[in-house]
């Protein structure tokens, strides 16, 4: 008999670079917004973390389990211990769990609304979104057509092992 | 050994702090990378990375763990925490450090982008969205009753907090 789990349509799909942690939505994330505070930059090691969360009823892990690190007596984040991508942000005390935006399939269907850890905002940040650049094309090159990538495709697969090194 | 006695332009390390490194000369670049496997490395709408020759560079508590995303490079992670820390090329004597894991991540002012093919659209207006510090959000009640786990923003010689480790 089918559970409620596999019968339900995730809304959105997610999960690490190597494929081996994928995960399910099955809602609308609520909430989309940036955090720039100091424990969010350096866990996700970039200028902020780009987060939108669920009730823990409306998430699964679909493929393996995570490790966690407690980053504080009331948050745990998830991080695939095969190729360390950050996966949640998960508040102990509330029924909640957050994932990162860029670990989406889709990251472009969720737009971040809200800034909060704005003491950690660096200075430049304003001019991020205008510096100059190329697409991957243009700057890479004939090096692009030799690259073998090993990422695990932006949806769910049926049965993945990342091509042979 | 050259190691320690060498004077580190920058420190960094992993949240929990099992994993730290040095740079010793000033980046030879900085930039942002929206590709799609930058993205999903960092799970972030893009990583920003700060170049230095290996030379230039050393861990200087822990090792981080490794997996290979292409033919072309490592990425390294600390493997108790996940932080992101490095992305670490095949074919070029160089490392490519996440700058949200540098102690002092202001130090580093990016001058360029690629990978401008998957540059999410929201970030045009992100700088303007409605914000609020972290004191403003929880208040100072429930900040106050918060206990971090994180590495300080400087080299220590402490061992490190096991209590963070939740498995």
């Amino acid at each position: 008999m089918a559970s409620t789990t596999t019968a339900r349509a995730p809304v959105l799909t997610g999960g690490c670079q190597c494929g081996a942690v994928r995960y399910a939505l099955y809602a609308e994330p609520t909430e989309p917004s940036i955090c720039h505070c100091r424990m969010c930059q350096k866990a996700v090691g970039n200028y902020f973390a780009a987060l939108a969360g669920v009730r823990r009823a409306k998430f699964a892990w679909t493929r393996g389990a995570p490790g966690a690190f407690r980053s504080s007596q009331v948050i745990e984040r998830d991080f695939c211990r095969d190729c360390g991508t950050p996966l949640t942000y998960r508040p102990l005390d509330r029924d909640r769990v957050s994932i990162s935006i860029g670990s989406l399939d889709e990251p472009h269907r969720v737009h971040p609304a809200r800034q909060y850890g704005l003491e950690g905002r660096l200075p430049d940040f304003a001019g991020l979104a205008s510096l100059p650049g190329e697409t991957t094309d243009a700057w890479a090159g004939e090096r692009l057509a030799r690259l073998a990538t090993r990422q695990h495709p932006d949806h769910d697969t049926a049965d993945w092992k990342p091509p042979a090194a | 050994m050259t190691t320690q006695t060498r004077n580190p332009h920058l420190t960094g390390g992993c949240q929990c702090g099992a994993a730290r490194y040095a740079i010793y000369a000033a980046p030879s670049r900085i930039g942002l990378c929206h590709c799609r496997m930058c993205q999903k490395a960092t799970a972030a709408p893009f990583g920003v990375f700060v170049e230095v020759p290996n030379a230039d560079f050393a861990w200087t508590r822990g090792a981080p763990s490794r997996w290979q995303s292409s033919s072309r490079a490592f990425r390294e992670f600390c493997g108790t925490c996940g932080t992101p820390l490095a992305f670490h090329p095949i074919d070029r004597d160089v490392i490519e450090m996440l700058a949200g894991s540098l102690d002092h991540p202001d130090g580093a002012v990016p001058t360029y982008e690629v990978g401008r093919e998957s540059k999410l659209a929201w970030l045009t207006t992100m700088a303007t969205m409605p914000g609020k510090t972290t004191l403003e959000n929880m208040g100072a009640d429930r900040m106050g009753t918060i206990v971090s786990y994180q590495h300080p923003d400087e080299d220590d010689d402490q061992p490190r907090h096991s209590a963070g480790k939740s498995s």
